[in-house]
Parts: C-alpha cells; sequence; structure tokens
C-alpha cells in the first residue's frame, strides 16, 4: 500500500453526463415552495442510489442483491431553526408536500419569490472507469469465491470463511436558493474477508482484512481478493494461543495504517464544528492552544485521489478540502458544515456529510491521518523495553464530553527489550483524547492509509471515512486487559 | 397500493416470470422529530418512507432486490432484476423460504398500535421536548448545556406475503423523547444520556423524569478519575446489564452456532450460569417496543428461553439456518426491506430477581458500579470481553466517587457464571429489558 498523490481528472476524459436525476425546473420550483412561509435559506438534495452486494459462507455464495433508493430531501432554515423532510416518492405532488412541510419551520411569512440556481464545477479527485453498478454481479461474486479459496489455502486451520463485496453507486445534487448546483457520481467499493482458525484445544479465534475506495473495480487486479484472503488468516493464526494482555498502563507502539482510528476517535469527532459550538467537546475553546505532543500534526483532507473518505463536494455542495487540524501539537483548525459555520462566524471546510437524502448534514470527518516523522520503524520498536505492539485493530468509540476512547486491539504482541514477543489477546486500549497525544513520543516516517475499509457513525448516521497513521510510540496508556500483575 | 396488495402483486408476478418460490416484505413509515435547544426549537423533521424486498428462489438458487419506487411502471423491471441475479447464483440446497408448517400460527397483534399516538398534535413534540430540557436545566447551575434534548414518534406498517403461505401484516406505533445533558464545574464536562421509548403515548415517562434523571446521571459523574488495575466485584445497572445479555443473545445466534463461531456452540443443555440466570427472547410481551405477531418472513413469534435457571436451553435461528442446522425455526428473522432475514432478537430480558439494587450495591466491599461504556464488548468466538466503562466507585457499600478511562474485562463464560446478584429493578425502555446484575469479580484496569 502506498499513499496516492492528489491529482484531478483532466476534463477530457469525462463520459457523457447520465439522464438528470428531475428535472431541474422542478427543482427550482421546489426551492420556492420551500420558501414560502419567510425562510432564510432552502436546500433540495437529490439522490439516487443503486447497491449490489455478494455474500459467501459455507464455501458458496450465498447470496447475491442489488437495491435501488431515491428520494428527496428539503432543508429549510429560518435563523438558527432547521425544517427538515423527505421523500421517496418523486410525484411532484409527494415532493411539493415535503418541501411545504420543511418550510413550517419559518413563521415570518414569505412572498413568492423564484429562484434560478446555475451549475459549479467540482473537482474530481475519484473518477471511475465503469460505474461499479455497471460491472456484471459474477465478477464481484468472483472476488469472493477467490478469497474463500485462498483463505482455505492459506492453513489446514482455517475452518470459517465469509467474504463479503459491497457496493454502491451514488449520485446527488445539491441545490439551494443562494443559487448553487452541485452534482456529484460517488462510487465506493469494499471486499472484506473474515476468517475463524481453530488451534489447540479447540481455540478459535478470527482475523480480518479488507479494502477499497471510490475506484474503478480492476482495484482488485492490484489489491486481489487472495492478498486480503491470506491476511485474514494470518490473523486469525498468529493469535492462536495468545496470552492473556496485562491490565494497566503501558508504553505502545502502533502499527501504521487502520490504526489511524486512533486518531479519528480521540480527536477527529472533538474537533467536528457542531460539539464545538454547543460547547459539548472538550476540544472547544482550545484553538491556537497546545493540545498534543509537538510530533503531532493531523489532517482531515476529503481530496485524497480515490480514497473512501474523499468527496469532490460535500453533501452541501461546497468543494472538498485538505483541512490542518493540529499543527505541531497546537489546535488550529475545526472541522464546519454551512449552517455551524454561519452561526459561528466561520466559512465551511466542505465536511457537510450526511448518509443519504433521509438525513440533515453534519460536520464529519473525510480521511483523518497523522504526518509523518523522522523515526523509523525499526528504532521505534527497538526503542521500548517492555510494552505492547499492536498489529491489526477492531473499531473504536469516543466520549466527545469527556474525551474518554477506546480502540480494540486485534492482533497484539508483548515487546521485550525492543523485539516482538508471544501475542496477547483481548487488549483495548482507552484514554483521553488530548492526554493521549500529549504522550506520543515518537512517530515513524512511514504514512500509510488504510486499505478502505472505514465508517463512521455518528447521530445514527454512518458515512464512508479513510485514515492513516504512520508507526507511532505512544508512553503511558491505559492497556484493558484482564490480567493484573501487580 | 396497500402493503398487503402490493406484496401479494410482487409474489405473483415473481411466479408468473418463472420464480419457484417468492417472497416480498414491505414497509410504509411516517416519522416526525423535534430537537429543542436552549428553550428554540433546533430542528423539525418529518417524512414518510417505503419500501419492498423480494426474495425469490429458482431451483434453489436465491435472488434479492429492494426498491424504494413502487411507481407500476418500475415493479417489473425490479421483480426482473431479482430473478436475473438468482439465474446468476450458484444453487445452494439450503436455500427456501419457511414452509407452510414453519409459519405457525400468529397471535393477533394486540397492543402495537396506540391511536394516540397517530394524532399527536403536531406542537406536542416541540412542547415535550422544550420540558425535557427546563426539567434538565432547573437541577443545577453546573447543567452548561446539552448535547441534544428531542421527542418524536413514528408509525409503521410491515406486510410479508409469500408462495408458501405467509401472509402477516402489523402497525405499530413508538414515541419516545431524550435528553443528553452536559455538565460542567469548569475542570471536567461530563454528559449523560437518558430516554424513554414506547409504543403507548400512556406509558411515556414524563418530560421532567426523562430531564431530571438524565441530569443527575451527567452531575453525579464530575470530578471523575481513574482507579487503580485490580480484580473487584461489578454491578452494571439496568441499562448496561442490558447490553451485556444482548451480548450472551449474539453468542446464541444460530447461524454463528452451526459455524462453530461462537463460545456457546458446544454448550447446548449445560450449565452456563449461576440458576438464578434466566434470559428469554419473548416476541410476544404486552406492548414490547420488539413485539411484533410474525418475524420478518411471516414466521409466528414465540418465547424461547436462551438460558433457564443458568442452563443454555435454544439458539435463535431464522428457517434457512434452521434447515441447514437441522433445528426449527424460532422466529428471530429481523428484516428491513433492504436487507435478506437475518437473526436477532425480538425482545430480549434478564429475568428479575428480588433483591433491590441498593442491596446489591450494599454487598460490595470495594467494586465498580458501571453507568455507561464505550465499545462493542464481547468477541463471539472467542468470549473475550473487554469494553471502556464510566461509573462510580463502590466504598464500604456506598457509592463513593466517580470513576472514567478504565475498562472491565473477562469471558463471557466466566462472568455469566460470576452473576452472584439481580436485581427486582426490570427496567423497560427498550427492546432489550434487564434489572441491576452484580459479577463477583471482574478486571478493571485503569493506573
Amino acid at each position: 500500500m502506498s499513499r496516492s498523490k492528489r491529482a484531478a481528472v483532466p476534463a477530457s476524459a469525462r463520459p457523457p453526463p447520465p439522464p438528470p436525476l428531475l428535472p431541474v425546473g422542478l427543482v427550482e420550483r421546489l426551492l420556492a415552495a420551500a420558501m414560502e412561509r419567510g425562510g432564510d435559506f432552502a436546500e433540495v438534495y437529490v439522490e439516487r442510489a443503486e447497491t449490489t452486494a455478494v455474500v459467501l459462507e459455507e464455501r458458496r455464495v450465498k447470496s447475491a442483491q442489488t437495491g435501488l433508493v431515491q428520494g428527496v430531501g428539503l432543508r429549510v432554515i429560518a435563523g438558527h431553526k432547521v425544517g427538515y423532510a423527505y421523500s421517496d416518492d418523486l410525484e411532484d405532488e409527494a415532493l411539493f408536500r415535503a418541501a411545504r412541510t420543511a418550510a413550517l419551520i419559518a413563521q415570518s411569512g414569505g412572498s413568492p419569490r423564484e429562484f434560478k440556481v446555475s451549475r459549479s464545477p467540482a473537482p474530481m479527485y475519484y473518477r471511475v472507469a465503469q460505474p461499479l453498478s455497471q460491472v456484471e454481479v459474477a465478477r464481484k461474486a468472483d472476488l469472493v469465491l477467490r478469497a474463500d479459496r485462498a483463505a482455505h489455502a492459506y492453513d489446514k486451520r482455517v475452518k470459517v470463511v465469509t467474504a463479503t463485496y459491497a457496493d454502491v453507486t451514488k449520485r446527488i445534487w445539491i441545490a439551494s436558493t443562494r443559487g448553487r448546483f452541485a452534482e456529484d457520481t460517488q462510487d465506493l467499493c469494499r471486499l472484506g474477508v473474515s476468517v475463524v482458525a481453530e488451534g489447540k484445544n479447540r481455540e478459535r479465534r478470527s482475523g480480518y482484512y479488507g479494502g477499497g475506495g471510490r475506484v474503478s473495480f480492476n482495484h482488485f487486479d492490484t489489491f486481489t481478493p487472495e492478498q486480503c484472503a491470506r491476511e485474514a488468516a494470518r490473523q486469525a493464526i498468529a493469535t492462536l494461543g495468545a496470552a492473556e494482555a496485562e491490565a494497566g498502563p503501558q508504553t505502545v507502539v502502533l502499527a501504521p495504517g487502520w490504526s489511524g482510528i486512533l486518531l479519528h476517535e480521540a480527536v477527529g469527532h472533538g474537533l467536528e464544528a457542531d460539539f464545538i459550538r454547543k460547547k459539548t467537546s472538550l476540544f472547544a475553546g482550545k484553538m491556537g492552544q497546545k493540545v498534543a505532543s509537538e510530533k503531532v500534526t493531523v489532517i482531515d483532507d476529503g481530496t485524497v485521489a480515490n480514497s473512501r473518505g474523499s468527496i469532490n463536494v460535500d453533501d452541501e455542495g461546497n468543494p472538498g478540502e485538505r483541512k490542518v487540524l493540529i499543527e505541531n501539537g497546537v489546535l488550529k483548525g475545526y472541522m464546519y458544515d454551512a449552517l455551524n459555520a454561519e452561526m459561528m462566524g466561520e466559512r465551511s471546510t466542505g465536511s457537510g456529510r450526511r448518509e443519504s437524502f433521509k438525513h440533515k448534514p453534519l460536520p464529519r470527518m473525510t480521511n483523518t491521518y497523522l504526518a509523518p516523522g523522522d523515526d523509523s520503524p525499526e528504532d521505534i520498536l527497538r526503542s521500548v523495553k517492555r510494552g505492547l505492539y499492536c498489529a491489526q485493530f477492531g473499531g473504536g468509540q469516543v466520549d466527545i464530553t469527556n474525551g474518554n476512547f477506546v480502540f480494540e486491539v486485534s492482533e497484539a504482541y508483548q515487546i521485550e527489550d525492543g523485539k516482538l514477543g508471544r501475542p496477547v489477546k483481548n487488549a483495548m486500549l482507552i484514554g483521553v483524547g488530548p492526554e493521549a497525544l500529549k504522550n506520543v513520543t515518537m512517530v515513524g516516517c512511514d504514512p500509510m492509509p488504510d486499505p478502505g475499509m472505514g465508517t463512521c457513525g455518528k447521530d445514527g448516521q454512518s458515512v464512508p471515512v479513510g485514515v492513516g497513521l504512520p508507526t507511532l510510540r505512544i508512553d503511558g496508556i491505559t492497556v484493558g486487559g484482564t490480567r493484573v500483575s501487580r | 397500493m396497500g402493503p398487503e396488495q402490493l406484496a401479494r402483486r410482487l409474489v405473483q408476478r415473481a411466479k408468473r416470470k418463472g420464480a419457484k418460490q417468492a417472497e416480498a416484505y414491505v414497509e410504509l413509515g411516517r416519522q416526525s422529530s423535534c430537537r429543542v435547544r436552549d428553550g428554540q426549537i433546533e430542528d423539525l423533521t418529518q417524512a414518510t418512507s417505503k419500501g419492498a424486498g423480494l426474495r425469490v428462489l429458482k431451483d434453489r438458487r436465491l435472488g434479492f432486490a429492494y426498491t424504494s419506487d413502487f411507481q407500476e411502471g418500475s415493479l417489473d423491471a425490479f421483480v426482473e432484476r431479482a430473478l436475473a441475479l438468482a439465474e446468476a447464483a450458484a444453487p445452494n440446497p439450503h436455500n427456501g423460504l419457511p414452509e407452510r408448517k414453519d409459519l405457525g400460527t400468529p397471535c393477533p397483534p394486540e397492543h402495537l398500535f396506540d391511536p394516540a399516538v397517530v394524532d399527536l398534535p403536531s406542537d406536542w413534540k416541540i412542547k415535550t421536548a422544550l420540558e425535557v430540557e427546563r426539567a434538565g436545566r432547573s437541577v443545577d447551575p453546573r447543567i452548561a448545556t446539552f448535547d441534544s434534548v428531542g421527542a418524536g414518534d413514528h408509525v409503521a406498517e410491515t406486510y410479508v406475503a409469500s408462495s408458501e403461505g405467509a401472509s402477516a401484516g402489523y402497525s405499530g406505533t413508538y414515541v419516545y423523547l431524550y435528553a443528553a445533558p452536559v455538565a460542567s464545574d469548569g475542570q471536567q464536562h461530563q454528559v449523560a444520556y437518558w430516554s424513554d421509548y414506547k409504543r403507548y403515548l400512556g406509558d411515556l415517562e414524563s418530560p421532567e423524569a426523562v430531564g431530571l434523571e438524565a441530569a443527575r446521571r451527567a452531575l453525579r459523574m464530575l470530578g471523575a478519575k481513574k482507579v487503580k488495575s485490580q480484580r473487584v466485584p461489578v454491578v452494571l445497572d439496568p441499562t448496561m446489564a442490558g447490553s451485556f445479555i444482548a451480548a450472551v443473545a449474539h453468542a446464541a445466534n444460530g447461524d454463528a452456532v452451526y459455524k462453530k463461531s461462537s463460545v456457546l456452540a458446544p454448550l447446548k443443555g449445560k450449565v452456563i450460569a449461576a440458576e438464578h440466570v434466566t434470559i428469554v427472547d419473548d416476541g410476544l410481551l404486552d406492548r414490547g417496543l420488539g413485539t411484533s405477531p410474525v418475524d420478518g418472513e411471516g414466521v409466528a413469534t414465540r418465547v424461547t428461553p436462551i438460558v433457564e435457571r443458568g442452563v443454555l436451553r435454544s439458539f435463535l435461528y431464522d428457517a434457512q439456518t434452521a434447515r441447514k442446522a437441522k433445528a426449527r425455526t424460532t422466529g428471530n428473522a429481523m428484516r428491513g426491506y433492504s436487507s435478506l432475514p437475518y437473526i436477532g432478537t425480538n425482545n430480549l430480558r434478564l429475568e428479575p430477581g428480588k433483591v433491590g439494587p441498593e442491596e446489591i450495591i450494599r454487598g460490595v466491599k470495594r467494586g465498580l458500579y458501571v453507568t455507561a461504556m464505550l465499545g462493542r464488548g464481547a468477541d463471539i468466538v472467542t468470549g473475550d470481553y473487554s469494553r471502556g466503562a464510566n461509573g462510580l466507585w463502590i466504598e464500604d457499600g456506598e457509592l463513593a466517587f466517580p470513576v472514567q478511562e478504565v475498562t472491565v474485562a473477562g469471558n463471557l463464560l466466566g462472568m455469566l457464571k460470576s452473576i452472584d446478584a439481580i436485581g427486582n429493578d426490570l427496567q423497560f425502555r427498550s427492546s432489550v429489558l434487564a434489572p441491576t446484575i452484580r459479577f463477583a469479580e471482574l478486571t478493571v484496569a485503569g493506573e
């Protein structure tokens, strides 16, 4: 895996435009209906998403499925109040009903007005050769079958293999009373392989690996199902016979890549503008202050080429951006959607994202990563006399108010005198965001994005995200193990 | 077109186009919600939604498609999409819909639908949410702000019909209110979340009760600190006890058991917990949030004991998993229109004991009372359990000081056996119902 360069695709390479999601004239009339009672702002969000999923288990394709969901979300803002309505019925009558429902938030009484929108050009950080929805299902099924064969071939101890391929081709339109009209096509896919291995005494352990992104289907020519399957199988087998983790503060070394969810949980969520405005984040009011070790520079970048979390435009029509959140330990920026930005006298950072037309936009992360440092990964490991090396990770969660975050470690090894020792199980890291980041003592020179498997949940909305981290040393972080030695 | 008519029509069309078996699941919904902030409306949302999922079988080949587009002109293409997927799929002898004998006789859908929820005036949510906020704020000036405060309702109608004789549907209502106040003492901020969720408006707790409890929970966490790593008794409040039994039910998933991917797989009929532990899946619970006459594939719901007086009695099945595992479906197929059935719980309940929660805490010399957790919890393959925990330290049977930034860890099997007290305070505010419980000893990791 290597970090992809940012690149825009030349205009000449673009395919002919697909048919419109709705007549533009209808969108303009919906905006007028939404402003009937005198709001300050109205926005129409149109979405059409086609999905495919193939699931393999017990050595066969269990199911293949496709789906189509389309709908329109209407948002009206009056002062600081938001009215929201949506409809998955695209008949004019249903859409106007939704527009008038959203309009009820405004009480000032409007007068009939007309709105015109015009297309604003958007950058292109991803483009696929053929929309994923048009790739034959049989080719998708082939990926999971290949993964299954490779996982079983890896080792006799592999007992259960489950593989899933899923993709979506999502088209969105965002039109607003400010005259903006943005559109995007967002293809996204992911292959995931889960393996259970059985060792001595019927001990069973699992491994998981996968990835994808906003990529063409031929991504899997180089990021192969065999590679994913072997890595999932390796994890399951490597952790057989693992010892109980020791509970309490330890020095930990994090392997690069997916470990970036540490940043996502420890600082990312706490820098989202809604929590800052409501003062529910412990990072509220800390702009310009030191919140991490000077070795820590955190960037949220919606413009990484073909990455899972990238967006040409956010779900309010603003272009995706690269934002420095923390620079050399100092808090430099928050992530803003348009509404919070306006209420706080700031500008949108292209961070307004939503799961679907059924949801209001919220400030969200895109691809969040830690800038590389100077230390070689070997030196980092060698520097630790006794500690924990965290090789693979599950998920994480944060309480943004008290800053407590957890971070599941699915593959870990004891470090003894700078070398990897035996595997340990059931380890979990827990910390308070800024404190953990102040204890970052070494940052590797080996930046690595995750392979494209992250989904972030907030207020019941899931959006795809990317993370990335070089090898990292954190001192004195609490490991939630089961063994108490003292 | 009503959901019943649409479901039947989709099944007929699929059969006519060559499906051996077909099943349609149709959902219609209406939802509205309100959030408030500083005595004002923050947002109001109102919407209707719908969708249909179609499962077809052709020579034991399975195809599934879903759509939210109900236009007459689109339905044929939708049915053909499902059939095309079946034709491209590999045959699997386990594929199939629930047969007539599996469907059973559903109980009539009583007490799922409250007309009072349907008839709620539109300003009810606004007024109620404002009252929750006012009540929470009035408790103490240290309630500085709210992460969110709101109220809402939704009405859902579902219908499932199949070529094998499934034909059932029901309408349900839901109404809720919640608050997440933030307490602040200038040094530390602490948030707590509290809510109530019911099918009947008359059962819903008052806005004052929800606001006050939320505020109390946030305030008592101010000044929270780490404790030393140690093995001590751990008490879970009813909400956290609910998340623990949900992990047990997850390990009782018939599909994971069939694949031997659950620690419970070899233990059916064995004693896995203390004798006072009984955990049931109850699809018939009166006014239960997870109650329905039929599950997601039209099979009558029922009461299934998972753990009975400490003995592992049954696993949870849908029709397809039951067929391959040579078991019977237990009516635990969950469903949304956009997914194939998967195994889950209807209403999950840990039967209450006789002691009060205060008495359970009084019985602890030094230990941790857990009121909020972070992370997913159990790895059901190994049973390893580890979560971040917030709560209160117990010293000589009294709640002494707030605790944060610690984890609680053990193994599901060991934890089930170490449950040494179950409270009489069964809590009924979600589809998982549990009282306070105590584990004799778990690892708390901190300093």
